[in-house]
């Protein structure tokens, strides 16, 4: 039996994506930086119970009670929790990319007006392409998600339950909700702009809006912080204005949603902290990726199939 | 032809020509706007901040005094108007570069797309010419759009802070300003040289953004994520309750890792403009009070390895061979 015309499309779209060095490049650095991750985590943490041993043995001495290790506070799973920052930083840059390219590169073709005479849907269209991103994007994602249970398998002394596995698969499906928020938004962006920079960029400018302006007008995180799993879960200040920025703004800070998910998800969420936000973080993950699909769908929709390359 | 060499006539009307271009197209200021809003939201937010501990302090010191205590036992929030600088030196240095990778990505791609580098070249200019007319162009309009930026930041501190910048604050500022133009002129240069010689303009932008991503971010992020102290909520020293003098002593134990860490951030341009910022504008509080002149000859290892990597970059883009060929838009 032969393919449908969107199983063709989403097929075929992949495959020319994966063909881009581009992408392969940045798909490369995402999949070396999740394995960075896991060292990150692992060190950080081994060190951390080294000052403690070191700081037991010094109080001890001076006659000074000795407060616990606070590594025995740490979930195994915790050791991970770089990796939301580089699914934040390079997995949401890299979707962008394949959102762009997946559309961009039909654009630049010139194969349009070809499609446009073949008995195939912009439905079905608009379709395949939202299914190769989705296709590509959970390719990233279990990727790393294979990455991180294979970690956990290698080290000894780590030992997850059954319900961190669970949680760990939550946190790729969370990461993999916010991936696709930013690739939808290069595919819808891709489609469209008039140039293909512009196309680019405007998904970039999303991008770094929503990393490093919006968390300031939230919780005054600097950009640094807001890049430091740690430090990204500081208490809010306690002033009026946070207050209601955090409630207004919050349902739009996808990078707060995003941060907030990760580390309930990932066991590091320090007690006493929770969203700002009125919509619960997963909660709103889900509704910016319906939106966002939304607007792919319409961008992808009004694509001209009688217009070969770029205007400008 | 001498004459040509000699004079750069050339290259102060290939550069006027491009600040011209770039100043009738709106890009540059809207990303101008766009970083200018960014920095201003972090020194806004900065400020509402700090009023809020103040006032918290207020607060706390009248409930002690009101009881008969002494208001000794809780410190007083540090006011150093500069140091509300921080977000939006953050926001330089990374949205700063980011923005200067896109000017020379434009700067290169509109020769390519244009084809208009062979007319360039039926003109008596040489290869370094134009390559020296383009640079000076993009140097010109990072210090025109980040000096923008920084009076503007100036200006808001000046008139929010309530206490006014003395001129001594303003003379940190322009060197700030001066270094952060060096700073960008690398991702300027960056952006122009991928996009010069790669054969797909769009790739070298995205060549040059992975790059951004790793020297911005990345490296500056795995040295602050590895530091000891951001492991634990609050800080591991803190919540052993241990003193700032023993933490230096605990710490020498760990001299290879520490060196491992700053190796990691040093790797990475980003770090030395931010360290020679901080400094300057007393955001860390080694330096806050400390006189200008010593700072500059304690951070001049920051200040070579920010002028060595533009130097370095500039070299390598009058070095590369121009390929007219490749100069057809891909």
């Amino acid at each position: 039996m032969a393919d449908s015309p969107v199983l063709l499309i989403a097929r075929q779209s992949a495959r020319f994506v994966l063909r881009e060095r581009t992408v392969a490049l940045l798909a490369t650095l995402f999949v070396a930086l999740v394995l960075i991750s896991a060292w990150l985590g692992w060190q950080a943490t081994a060190t951390v119970d080294r000052i403690y041993v070191d700081a037991a043995a010094f109080l001890q001495k001076s006659g000074q009670p000795v407060p616990p290790n606070p590594v025995l506070d740490i979930s195994p799973l915790s050791l991970m929790r770089n990796m939301s920052v580089y699914v934040a930083l390079i997995g949401a840059l890299s979707a962008i990319v394949i959102g762009n390219r997946l559309v961009g590169l039909d654009r630049k073709a010139g194969i349009l007006p070809l499609m446009g005479i073949r008995p195939i849907s912009r439905a079905a269209y608009a379709l395949g392409k939202i299914a190769a991103l989705a296709g590509l994007i959970l390719l990233l994602a279990l990727l790393s998600g294979a990455i991180a249970a294979l970690t956990f398998l290698m080290l000894p002394a780590v030992a997850p339950t059954a319900g961190q596995w669970a949680q760990l698969a939550g946190f790729i499906g969370a990461s993999a909700l916010y991936m696709a928020i930013f690739g939808l938004a290069g595919l819808g962006t891709g489609a469209a702009a008039r140039s293909e920079t512009v196309g680019l960029l405007v998904p970039v400018t999303l991008w770094l809006t929503l990393t490093f302006i919006l968390p300031q007008l939230t919780a005054n995180l600097n950009p640094t912080a807001a890049i430091n799993p740690i430090s990204a879960l500081a208490p809010l200040p306690s002033t009026p204005f946070f207050d209601a920025a955090s409630q207004i703004l919050g349902p739009f800070s996808l990078a707060d949603s995003y941060k907030f998910a990760s580390a309930r998800l990932l066991d590091y969420l320090p007690q006493g902290i929770a969203s700002p936000s009125f919509i619960p973080p997963v909660a709103d993950l889900v509704l910016a990726t319906i939106l966002a699909t939304a607007f792919a769908w319409r961008a992808l929709i009004r694509l001209s199939m009688a217009q070969g390359d770029y205007n400008v | 032809m001498s004459d040509a060499l000699l004079v750069p006539g050339p290259v102060r009307t290939l550069a006027a020509k491009d600040v011209r271009d770039a100043l009738r197209d709106r890009f540059i200021l809207i990303v101008t706007a766009f970083l200018g809003l960014a920095a201003t939201v972090a020194l806004v937010t900065g400020a509402i901040a700090l009023r809020g501990d103040v006032a918290t302090y207020e607060a706390a010191k009248a409930t002690l005094l009101a009881i008969g205590k002494s208001a000794d036992a809780i410190k007083a929030p540090e006011f150093y108007p500069l140091r509300l600088l921080r977000g939006a030196i953050e926001q330089i240095e990374i949205i700063g570069a980011a923005i200067a990778i896109l000017i020379g990505y434009r700067s290169a791609a509109s020769e390519r797309g244009r084809q208009t580098l062979a007319l360039i070249f039926t003109r008596p200019m040489r290869g370094w010419q134009f390559v020296a007319g383009k640079a000076l162009a993009g140097l010109g309009l990072l210090a025109g759009g980040l000096g923008l930026v920084l009076g503007g930041l100036a200006l808001v501190l000046h008139l929010m802070s309530g206490i006014g910048l003395t001129a001594d604050d303003l003379l940190r500022i322009a060197v700030v300003w001066a270094v952060a133009v060096v700073y960008t002129a690398c991702f300027f240069l960056l952006g122009f040289i991928l996009t010069l010689h790669m054969k797909q303009p769009s790739h070298a932008l995205l060549v040059a953004f992975a790059v951004w991503l790793v020297l911005v971010l990345i490296a500056p992020q795995i040295g602050d994520t590895l530091d000891p102290d951001n492991q634990v909520a609050g800080g591991v020293f803190k919540q052993l309750s241990i003193a700032k003098p023993d933490q230096v002593q605990i710490m020498k134990g760990f001299a290879n890792y520490e060196t491992l860490r700053d190796g990691i951030e040093q790797a990475s341009v980003t770090k030395h403009f931010e360290r020679l910022s901080f400094a300057v504008l007393g955001i860390k509080a080694t330096y806050t009070g400390m006189p200008l002149g010593p700072i500059l000859t304690q951070m001049l290892a920051n200040l070579v390895w920010i002028l060595l990597t533009a130097l370095g970059l500039g070299a390598l883009a009058l070095a590369l061979p121009l390929n007219p060929d490749r100069l057809a838009i891909a």
